[in-house]
């Protein structure tokens, strides 16, 4: 089996070995391979194979994972190679791979997670409750209804403000818009908002939204108080509770 | 193993505009099971768009998801004949009225679940998922229970139009684990709602507007768990046929190490071509 060992000033801190489950790096202990330093990110990277190859993932961390001197977003691992996250090094050894095909051992591994069940009432009440608890410890408050709603600063729109109660929330100059834009040269559909379980993204459209003044890629995550600008319209998120 | 549809090309009035679906479905045991729970039904003149996961020992988890697939379909293609049809419960919302016959169909398809394994011993404990997308006037209807999925690809990114109602999920909902755990977690099988576990069930609904060049997607959690959404994504971008892009999903889940069974349905919406490029594009079709 492949094995991943932490290294720090050239000393073996940690071993892991890697199986079928993807191999988590990050700040917090909770992870596979905890690593105590400021620089590194609470989840940071993740190691896991994909299609037989060992593949490091960085998880959008602050100071980036490196693989040997360049720095990656998601890179195929080789036997020898070190993984950079912060001072520490994480030393990959797949050279027990070649004797047992790895797809094996995730076959006769895997169905004993795999057995879909469904939770009677009340095991889900005491779970739930569970939950709620250790939700409340995390400074979340789960009892209070929240109420995303998108405040219109400026711009030509039909309301002044929108609850946002669909999964997709459309901005655009189609009738079936939830916001929909006034005036010429409007797109039919200018950007999307998607509520996700743990949050709203606003993606692209036929343009491309700024969030508090820089233009996104791809889909954002929105904090409370962010301002929106697509289409000449300008929009406050915010998280009623 | 595959079974699927052949793509078809239809039309619908979206805001005035004609609009081509074209759809096609795949279903595969996977690499490790040796039956395949999952079901599926493409109606292609209604525009319903019906998948199930089954579960429970045996081959009940068959029975149930197809019974889930029937009961919807048959209840879908009533209503569109007889308006009359009555409803299991009354839709508090104000959902369109396509909605709310979607909704009732689901709890129809729990009820029959539930009574198929009241009436049978052997059949005790079964269940099923279910993820149903219903397209009228350039409106889709989602309705679900469980954790199959429907997402909509547009502007090149993949859009959630359900919440699984699964613990990892539900832990998220709450703020306790990130997306990134739950995605590790190992108790991801564990569903807090499925069809045919009581005589009633609450059904998620939503519906959104559908837009010219919009890709429409509903799996089992066979795809969600082995592939990531980015490969998603970019398969649903790259294969623009999609039984070919539905197939191709399947073998993605397969390459990577196809866990449980995997069943996909993709419905590409696009507008119809004007003018003698439509007429062109007809009779080539015609040939094939």
């Amino acid at each position: 089996m492949a094995k991943l060992s932490l290294m720090f000033e050239n000393k073996l801190v940690k071993e892991v070995p890697i199986g079928n489950r993807p191999v988590s790096i990050g700040r917090s202990p909770d992870n596979d391979i905890p690593v105590d330093n400021l620089a590194v990110s609470t989840y940071h990277a993740r190691v896991y194979y994909e299609g037989g190859r060992l593949v490091v993932e960085d998880l959008d961390s602050l100071n980036g994972t490196f693989v040997n001197d360049l720095r990656v977003e998601r890179a195929t691992l080789h036997d020898g190679d070190s993984i950079w996250v912060g001072k520490h090094s994480i030393k990959v050894d797949t050279s027990a791979d070649a004797a047992i095909p790895w797809d094996t051992g995730r076959k006769a591994a895997a169905p004993k997670i795999n057995e879909t069940m469904v939770l009677d009432t009340k095991v889900r009440r005491e779970m739930l409750q569970q939950a709620a608890a250790m939700g409340e410890r995390s400074q979340f408050s789960p009892g209070r209804m929240k109420m995303p709603t998108l405040v219109v600063l400026s711009g030509k729109v039909n309301q002044k403000e929108y609850l946002l109660t669909n999964k997709l929330t459309v901005i655009g100059k189609s009738p079936m818009a939830t916001v929909r834009l006034r005036g010429w040269f409007k797109p039919k559909m200018a950007a999307q908002i998607n509520q996700r379980d743990d949050g709203y993204y606003l993606g692209t459209g036929d343009r491309v939204p700024a969030v508090n003044g820089t233009p996104i890629s791809g889909t954002v995550r929105l904090n409370d108080g962010d301002l929106i600008e697509v289409c000449g319209v300008r929009l406050n998120f915010i998280i009623r509770e | 193993m595959c079974t699927g549809g052949e793509p078809r090309v239809l039309t619908e009035s979206l805001e005035g505009v004609l609009v081509q679906i074209v759809s096609g479905g795949m279903t595969d045991v996977g690499r490790v099971r040796t039956n395949n729970e999952d079901s599926f039904r493409i109606l292609d003149p209604l525009h319903l768009y019906v998948l199930s996961d089954g579960m429970g020992g045996e081959a009940h988890g068959e029975v149930a998801s197809s019974l889930a697939v029937d009961t919807i379909v048959n209840y879908c293609s009533q209503a569109k004949e007889d308006s009359g049809v009555t409803l299991v419960a009354e839709s508090p919302d104000n959902w369109s009225e396509k909605t709310k016959l979607l909704q009732n169909a689901v709890r129809a398809a729990n009820l029959s679940i539930f009574e198929s394994a009241q009436r049978n011993s052997e059949q005790r404990g079964m269940g099923a998922t279910v993820t149903a997308a219903w397209v009228n006037g350039g409106k889709l209807s989602i309705a679900h229970v469980g954790d199959s999925r429907a997402y909509l690809l547009r502007s090149g990114s993949l859009q959630q139009l359900t919440n699984d109602h699964s613990l990892v999920a539900e832990q998220v909902r709450r703020g306790i684990i990130s997306r990134q755990q739950a995605e590790e977690s190992e108790m991801q099988s564990v569903l807090l709602r499925a069809l045919g576990a009581h005589n009633e069930v609450e059904v998620d609904v939503d519906e959104t507007a559908i837009y010219s060049g919009d890709v429409l997607l509903l799996c089992s959690d066979g795809l969600t768990r082995m592939v990531t959404e980015p490969e998603i994504a970019g398969t649903l971008q790259a294969e623009t046929n999609p039984s070919a892009a539905a197939q191709k999903l399947i073998d993605r889940a397969n390459e990577n190490g196809g866990l449980d069974n995997v069943t996909t349905i993709v419905a590409r919406f696009q507008d119809e071509p004007k003018g003698w490029l439509s007429w062109l594009r007809r009779g080539s079709a015609k040939k094939d």
